[in-house]
């Protein structure tokens, strides 16, 4: 039995051989995985290594390199908040203290979580906030229930 | 006389579907790719040369000498890589760039490729930039459905390969073989050089690596010629550019102006001047790696590689940052030395450790148990981890720390004299 | 005729250097005997250029270049100890200290540490680092004989190098970025290969501990000799750390050499066990001849007077076996045949040897299946007294019996022969063996009629052949462990008195 879907390994298999080489697959084989499970478990790389031969090291090595993997379990929406220059000046430090207190008040059933993250490229829109791949702009304090709000709706 | 605020690289700004093939081959789009398969690589090259243009990415080297560099008898494949991680805070440019006009970023690669002997090309973008990947995506399927990419292109007899690569959070990835690290799967961290990628890049191929507004200018200096390129901008700072404008402005945005542009008129005009009750105290020209400059210091200052250079700062990639008079110093001192500590990569010991330092008196700073003294240290510290690293992450680290030091130490000064 | 390597010709501090076209700044100084402070860079290894430590100046230069990647070019002008560089190197360790945990007293690398060297150097005597520094996980059992500290580690990649181009094990990776970056096996795995303590000896810190050689001694009070490995045919060149003057060893590092380059195998690390004072047979065993008579401790002389009245009791030709193990010098095989087969005419030789060896196993790297590191030797020393030099065990022609006397070269390294046990017992069923051997153990085999005590490997002068037929040379005896402990050379020569003297 897979830890995959029958999809996705179709999808990790056409990256293996859409680059020169097997290894320059392991960015976008992880973000499919991430993609349909939310993070990349060690069952995950472990059947990576054993049977589509990525090295589990360099598979690792990736993970903790780059922000957007994840290797703990997440919650269903992943909140990055970028929290710094621009962002900062224009009310991100409010409106993360804000999203902090909801996810405090949810407890265990809250659906978010929040990282605060560097620059998202939208400096224009600041304060930025991706809600899994969405982008949100100008969130101020005072849009932060109305965002929310809607995933919460989804989430049910 | 030149029109003051042309419209090349942003030509298609809110035309309907201008991010189309329609749109863009309706309106000259692919024109300067079937005029330079008529033509040399050598004069291609020469052409670019000839035109200027320096690398929009924030260095500002010479394109045409960088594409000089590649082997030309060398066998085997050689790549072209669109570095499209924009991941410079204050800078979104290309974001804009890419959505706004796909196919002039994918013509100047395609040039480009031919240009050097490339059969691939890829295009980096930072993960973050969800929408505009899928922008990149569909723009790609256009080219290789209308015959644009893959072989024999337009009867050409040259073939090129052009696939979307997609980052995955990491500041580094910007620097070009820190781009080509991981391109390759590897952790994003830059190579030792020499050897240089135009000898061996992407798998120990010939590999350029040039930025996104870089490409984009190819088609336009193709079709009208290098002379027409300078028709814009200044003698060293040929061409126009475009400016990510980012505070508390009216009209925060991207816009395109020739070099030499006035720097006060750009953020009265084109950013819409501060937003109503907020002054100017700091300026960031370049990206945040780049040193600050006072409201003093935007006089008569101009928008070109030389005049911020003669200031003591850069240009860099293009990215303004105002820093309003409600900021204080510590806090976006703060920004600037966590982002960096953070994006280091960790493999050059004064980096790693030179960033972490300073993020670790920072501290110190913030909950105000540091002392003159450790304001001071930054300073050294930043100075002794500058020109000591593979890449310029450490610098761009120390420059900004360094220009805070300098000239708002005693704002940090008086910050920490405040107490709890 | 070859044509001649190109070289070019630049000034380093001055003096004019030439070197091979190709030959970087840093291995250029080290050939001229100019030192060049480095963490990260290895001559084993490929360059990584990460510590930073090695900073030049090019005349005409901007910035400080790495020497490790720096090739020079014609006339180019390198300084390496001017005070813009001196500062370089400064800072350079301030960087590599700042989250050190400096905890050098508790640490096994005090001493050859290249971080303790540069430091007290550079006189830096107190952490800049005002605030807590970053906490990462100590005393991480990966391997065998490994303990990793990864706070003491500063990330110079070394041992990702070694496992990646070395044994391509890959088993070591960074991970995470900046400050926060972490050497380290994948979560739960360890490194098992048989060259592990390599990471030890290359490691410039003490992040890499050996487990067998942890909290055991202070480096400062260990002395070295230079020795060649006795555990397989490869014949590594190592060095040998004890102290003489309490009759132990402690461990065994690779010497470089063509043979071996700058590494050896773990199995080779343990050829100093069997070497201690505790371990060995410390005197002479003699017995009345007769089978099952009473035995006895006895100086080397004794035993020496009782061997040389049994010979007298027997004729050579005809009763009397000699049984050799390949783990003795060219010289001890030639003393030991010229007497017993020239002089006294014995014409049973058996080789003792190892039978479940497979002798043409090679793991590649250096380790081979013939755990014995002179077995084209003992080939050779017996062809040149007419018998055959074919390698075959010849023990199951020994125990077909017929010999009053054997006498018997027992194989030094003892775990490199799984079977010796039962080979032991086999020979101690005979009707009086003389036993040759550094084996404390055969005091207590009652069988056992005679023994003599050898010196170890490290203890006489000769030499080995490798399977490759190169000489290996032991040329730097420490004192023997063993007061009475003889080489065979010796030993013979001693029989041979007596019995000179007897006639």
């Amino acid at each position: 039995m897979s830890v995959f879907s029958a999809g996705l390994v179709k999808t990790i298999e056409g990256y293996l051989t859409r680059y020169e080489t097997k290894r320059s697959a392991i960015l976008p084989v992880l973000h499919a995985i991430q993609d349909e499970s939310g993070w990349i478990s060690p069952e995950a790389i472990e059947e990576l290594h054993t049977k589509f031969a990525l090295d589990r090291v360099h598979v690792k090595e990736v993970i903790t390199f780059y922000d957007i993997y994840h290797d703990e379990p997440t919650k269903k929406y992943v909140l990055r908040f970028c929290h710094q220059f621009t962002c900062h000046m224009l009310g991100a430090p409010e409106a993360i203290r804000k999203i902090e207190a909801k996810i405090d008040a949810m407890g265990e059933s809250c659906p978010f979580q929040l990282e605060k993250f560097p620059c998202l490229g939208k400096c224009d829109g600041a304060p930025v906030l991706l809600v899994n791949k969405d982008r949100h702009e100008r969130v101020t304090e005072d849009k932060v229930d109305a965002i929310l709000a809607k995933y919460e709706r989804t989430h049910g | 006389m030149a029109d003051a605020k042309p419209k090349i690289l942003m030509k298609f700004e809110g035309m309907p579907d201008g991010h189309s093939l329609k749109t863009y081959t309706a309106h000259g789009g692919y024109t300067a790719l079937k005029k330079a398969f008529g033509m040399t690589k050598e004069a291609i090259i020469d052409e670019v040369k000839q035109s200027g243009l320096r690398g929009r990415g924030g260095a500002g080297f010479p394109t045409g000498m960088k594409w000089s560099f590649v082997p030309k008898d060398m066998p085997g494949p050689k790549y072209l890589i669109c570095n499209n991680d924009e991941s410079e805070p204050g800078t979104f440019k290309d974001r804009h760039l890419c959505q706004v006009s796909p196919h002039m970023v994918i013509e100047g690669m395609i040039i480009g490729g031919f240009a050097i002997g490339a059969s691939k090309g890829y295009i980096y973008t930072r993960w973050e930039f969800q929408g505009e990947i899928k922008v990149l995506e569909d723009a790609i399927k256009e080219a290789y459905a209308a015959g644009l990419l893959g072989k024999n292109i337009l009867g050409s007899g040259f073939d090129f390969d052009l696939d979307h690569y997609s980052g995955a959070g990491a500041y580094i990835c910007g620097e070009e073989t820190g781009l080509i690290s991981s391109l390759e799967g590897k952790k994003g961290q830059p190579k030792l050089k020499p050897p240089f990628p135009a000898v061996s890049g992407y798998l120990g191929r010939p590999t350029i690596v040039n930025n996104t507004e870089t490409l984009a200018n190819v088609p336009h200096i193709i079709n009208a010629g290098a002379k027409e390129f300078r028709k814009y901008g200044t003698e060293k700072s040929p061409g126009t550019k475009l400016f990510s404008i980012s505070g508390a402005l009216n009209k925060p945005g991207v816009y395109e102006v020739p070099l030499g542009y006035s720097f006060e008129k750009f953020i009265t005009d084109e950013a819409g001047g501060m937003m109503p009750g907020r002054s100017i105290k700091a300026v960031i020209p370049g990206g945040a790696s780049a040193a600050l400059f006072t409201p003093d210091d935007l006089k008569g200052l101009t928008m070109d590689y030389e005049a911020i250079a003669a200031k003591g700062s850069m240009l860099g990639s293009g990215a303004i940052m105002i820093i309003d008079d409600r900021q204080s110093m510590v806090e976006m001192l703060k920004s600037t030395v966590d982002f960096f500590s953070h994006e280091s990569c960790g493999q050059c010991t004064p980096c790693r450790e030179g960033t972490g330092w300073l993020a670790n008196i920072m501290c110190g700073l913030t909950d105000r148990t540091g002392t003159a003294a450790s304001v001071d240290k930054m300073g050294t510290v930043a100075k002794y981890m500058s020109g000591k690293t593979i890449c310029a992450l450490s610098e761009a680290c120390a420059i900004p720390v360094i220009s805070y030091v300098t000239k708002y130490g005693d704002e940090l000064k008086a910050y920490l004299a405040k107490g709890g | 005729m070859a044509e001649p390597t190109p070289t070019i010709t630049f000034l380093m501090n001055d003096k004019e250097l030439t070197v091979p076209k190709g030959m970087t700044v840093m291995e250029a100084a080290a050939k001229n005997g100019v030192y060049i402070p480095h963490f990260c860079w290895h001559p084993g290894l490929s360059i990584a250029g990460v510590c930073r430590f090695c900073m030049v100046k090019v005349e005409g230069r901007p910035k400080l270049e790495i020497a490790c990647n720096l090739t020079p070019s014609p006339g180019m002008k390198v300084y390496t100890q001017i005070p813009e560089v001196k500062e370089a190197h400064k800072w350079a360790l301030e960087f590599h200290l700042i989250n050190h945990p400096l905890d050098c007293p508790i640490c096994d690398q005090a001493g050859e540490c290249k971080l303790q060297d540069f430091y007290m150097e550079v006189g830096k005597y107190k952490s800049q680092m005002e605030r807590p520094k970053v906490l990462k996980p100590k005393a991480l059992a990966i391997g065998d004989d490994l303990v990793l500290d990864t706070e003491r580690c500063i990330l110079c990649d070394r041992c990702v190098r070694f496992e990646g181009e070395v044994t391509k094990t890959g088993a070591l990776g960074i991970f995470n970025r900046g400050d926060r970056a972490i050497v380290g096996t994948y979560p739960d795995r360890k490194i098992t290969h048989n060259y592990q303590t390599n990471l030890v000896d290359i490691c410039p810190v003490g992040a890499f501990t050996s487990k067998d050689f942890r909290f055991k001694q202070r480096v400062w009070f260990l002395k070295e000799q230079p020795a060649i490995c006795p555990g397989c045919s490869t014949g590594c060149h190592v060095n040998v750390h004890g102290k003489p003057e309490v009759r132990t060893y402690f461990r065994v590092k690779p010497r470089e050499s063509a043979v071996n380059g700058h590494w050896m195998c773990d199995k080779g690390r343990h050829t100093y066990k069997h070497l201690n004072q505790e371990v060995r047979l410390r005197f002479g065993i003699v017995s009345d001849g007769v089978k099952g008579s009473p035995r006895r401790r006895a100086s080397f002389d004794e035993a020496i007077a009782a061997l040389a009245t049994k010979l007298a009791s027997v004729d050579a030709a005809k009763d009397l076996a000699l049984l050799v193990s390949p783990q003795y010098t060219n010289e001890e095989y030639k003393a030991f045949f010229e007497f017993f087969v020239k002089k006294l005419g014995v014409k049973k030789v058996f080789q003792w040897r190892e039978p479940t060896e497979k002798i043409d196993e090679f793991d590649g790297l250096l380790y081979r299946g013939d755990h014995n590191p002179n077995t084209k030797g003992l080939s050779d020393a017996l062809k040149a007294v007419g018998l055959s030099g074919d390698v075959k065990n010849g023990f199951g022609e020994l125990a077909k019996g017929g010999n009053k006397l054997v006498i018997a070269l027992a194989p030094e390294v003892a775990f490199q022969y799984p079977s010796l046990t039962a080979q032991l017992t086999s020979l101690s069923e005979l009707d009086y063996v003389s036993l040759w051997t550094l084996n404390g153990d055969v005091f207590g085999m009652k069988g056992i009629a005679h023994a003599i005590p050898m010196k170890g490997y490290t203890e006489k002068k000769g030499t080995f052949l490798n399977y490759q037929g190169k000489v290996g040379e032991l040329f730097a005896p420490f004192p023997s462990a063993v007061d009475d402990a003889r080489d065979v050379t010796e030993t013979v020569a001693a029989l041979a008195d007596v019995l000179t003297r007897a006639h």
